[in-house]
């Protein structure tokens, strides 16, 4: 006689009612997909988050105290609404200890009339020559390379910007409004940040250009990895007139800002659990209480409670784990579609992947997944470990 | 943390998604094509957005096909097989009234956008650049300049050759006036455009077989006239 293992034998119960099975199974790969999906995502936006700054080069923006850099500021008065800081400060800020490294960026923005129906805005960033490259190490050109001289006309396009204004390395540009003409030396590779759009100039070019002297709208500083740069920046504070707006700041509210949402997430993910969790104690049980009489059979023969009890309990764990594998897999092939919904609905997102799901991630959501159906089917279980065989043979003859 | 250090945190990285939203469109649909398509087109009530390229559409014998008709290679690093091009079918009621379609266009000193709007036939009923960058940018944005494209279709640009900016034998298209002799180059490249557009409209919507093609659902958005 061929033996059958306890595996197969709950499998097997499951079989008996497919639909209720599926159906269970379903509630389960949802609450799955949405917990892959939402750890998936809060791993994804941190680390995109955190490569956005990196990419900026430097830790610290030293500004002009009054919000200068409002882009609706920008967008309004152009170059007009700017605040300006003295040239001096760069001095000041880079003999601080604490300093590795400084770059002036003077940003202008002119208004382009040719620019569709009713003109729009160009903006250029000024920086400067010889520190910006160095603490901008991760920028890679296309084309080119950086400019000649620290007054050189010469522009270094994003290469969104490149793209949209048809320059190549070689080409020349007209910088709108001002009509001066600039040589385009270098098109950057895309990096997915706002690099990608921008038209880079030397400072003292945009000073020129712009009629502005010794005068800056902002001061990138990289820390000293050893620096304590809260110290760092309270001692910014006592330069006149600024601002200082620390990259550890910005992460911070805005992972306060998606904190919000992901809250919401999370608990619309707990919701989804508790249901699935109540599907597969309900599921559980009244396949229980439909079996009774096999049960009472069963113990009858021989069984003891305890195998009884996994029998049953094997039943909800194969049950959440098929179910915890849907939901991964179906978690892995939305994640680009999760991306695009969130992308939309978050009020500031990254650049790069904002769901980012990894083989851990899958393990971990199984483990919890059957963490919770080892959970739900311990009262299933249990009552039918502790079914009386004759009471509950006799139930079922007399229904 | 106070909230005029989250302000500030805030709006720096706004400036950084402002100028991505400065120069966002990398290809040529219109800036607004719901207030667009009701100026170029008045008596128009809807509109459907199709996307295509010429990788998708035909590949390297559809490119080499396009560069012989514009007499001309695409160039550059930016003027490829894989632009992806928005083409607007303009509806009044159920009745197809005609095409709006942009093409990018290197320029002297900057991009040009360079619009068509056209009637079922392929004649031009409005020319419009959406943006240029030239010293004689406000020369070329006049009405006047425009308006000698009207009426003008593919057979008219067919005897012009964009390499040496003439039509032989004379026609209508070289009878288009330079508005600015020292922009020669710029001049050249709206024509060039003009050329280009018109081309793309007859492969992928007028003439060849592969026109059809593009009538699938999966490339079309609906867009209705507010």
């Amino acid at each position: 006689m061929k033996k059958i293992s306890l595996f197969q034998v709950a499998y097997k119960n499951l079989l008996r009612k497919k639909t209720r099975s599926i159906l269970t199974l379903v509630g389960i790969g949802l609450a799955g997909w949405v917990l892959v999906s939402l750890f998936g995502f809060n791993q994804g936006y941190e680390a995109s988050l955190n490569r956005d700054i990196d990419n900026l080069g430097f830790q610290m923006l030293v500004i002009a105290k009054g919000c200068p850099y409002e882009a609706a500021t920008l967008m309004l008065k152009g170059g007009t609404g700017l605040k300006y800081l003295k040239e001096d400060v760069v001095g000041l800020v880079a003999r601080e200890p604490e300093v590795e490294g400084v770059t002036p960026m003077l940003m202008q923005v002119v208004f382009d009339p040719n620019k569709g129906e009713s003109g729009g805005f160009s903006a250029f960033l000024g920086v400067d020559p010889k520190t910006f490259p160095t603490l901008k190490g991760t920028l890679k050109f296309h084309t080119g390379g950086w400019f000649t001289e620290s007054e050189a006309a010469e522009a270094v396009f994003g290469y969104e910007a490149a793209e949209l204004e048809q320059r190549e390395v070689g080409d020349s540009y007209l910088i709108p409004e001002k009509n001066v003409e600039v040589k385009v030396v270098g098109v950057l590779e895309r990096t997915g940040t706002q690099d990608d759009g921008t038209i880079f100039l030397p400072f003292r070019t945009v000073q020129r250009v712009f009629g502005i002297s010794n005068e800056l709208t902002g001061i990138g500083i990289k820390v000293r990895k050893e620096a304590d740069i809260a110290k760092f920046e309270e001692k910014m504070y006592a330069l006149p007139d600024v601002q200082v707006v620390s990259l550890a700041q910005v992460k911070t509210t805005i992972m306060n800002l998606v904190g919000t949402a992901r809250v919401l997430v999370f608990s619309i993910a707990v919701i989804a659990i508790l249901i699935a969790m109540m599907g597969v104690v309900n599921t559980i049980l009244m396949s229980v209480m439909e079996r009774r009489q096999e049960i009472g059979i069963l113990k009858s023969m021989g069984a003891q409670a305890l195998d009884i009890f996994k029998l049953v309990w094997l039943e909800t764990v194969i049950l959440c784990l098929a179910g915890g594998a849907v939901g991964s897999v179906l978690a892995v092939g939305t994640a680009k579609l999760t991306d695009v919904l969130v992308r939309n609905l978050l009020p500031y997102a990254p650049s790069g992947g904002l769901v980012q799901i990894n083989v851990r991630l899958v393990l971990v959501t199984l483990g919890v997944v059957t963490l919770i159906g080892l959970l739900s089917g311990i009262y299933p279980s249990w009552r039918a470990g502790r079914l009386r065989p004759l009471d509950a043979i006799r139930s079922e003859v007399e229904s | 943390m106070s909230m005029k250090i989250k302000l500030v945190g805030w709006l720096a990285l706004g400036l950084a998604a402002a100028a991505v939203a400065l120069y966002a469109a990398v290809g040529c649909d219109l800036n607004d094509p719901d207030r667009d398509v009701k100026r170029l087109f008045p008596e128009s009530t809807s509109y459907k957005t199709l996307y295509v390229s010429i990788a998708k559409k035909g590949g390297e014998p559809l490119l080499r096909k396009v560069e012989s008709r514009l007499g001309d290679t695409f160039k550059g690093l930016y003027e490829t097989a894989d632009v992806p091009y928005t083409m607007y079918q303009i509806f009044r009621g159920e009745e197809l009234i005609g095409y709006i379609h942009g093409v990018n266009q290197k320029g002297q000193y900057g991009g040009i956008q360079v619009f068509l709007a056209l009637d079922t036939k392929g004649v031009i009923r409005g020319f419009y650049f959406q943006k240029l960058t030239s010293k004689a940018a406000k020369l070329f944005r006049e009405p006047a300049f425009g308006a000698q494209f009207v009426g003008l279709s593919l057979k008219d640009f067919e005897a012009y050759d964009v390499v040496t900016g003439t039509e032989d034998p004379p026609g209508r298209v070289g009878r288009i006036k330079n508005p600015d002799p020292g922009s020669e180059s710029d001049f050249r490249a709206a024509l060039r455009g003009a050329k280009k557009n018109l081309i793309l409209v007859d492969e992928f919507l007028l003439g060849s077989p592969g026109a059809a093609e593009l009538k699938s659902p999966s490339s079309i958005q609906l867009g209705v006239q507010p």
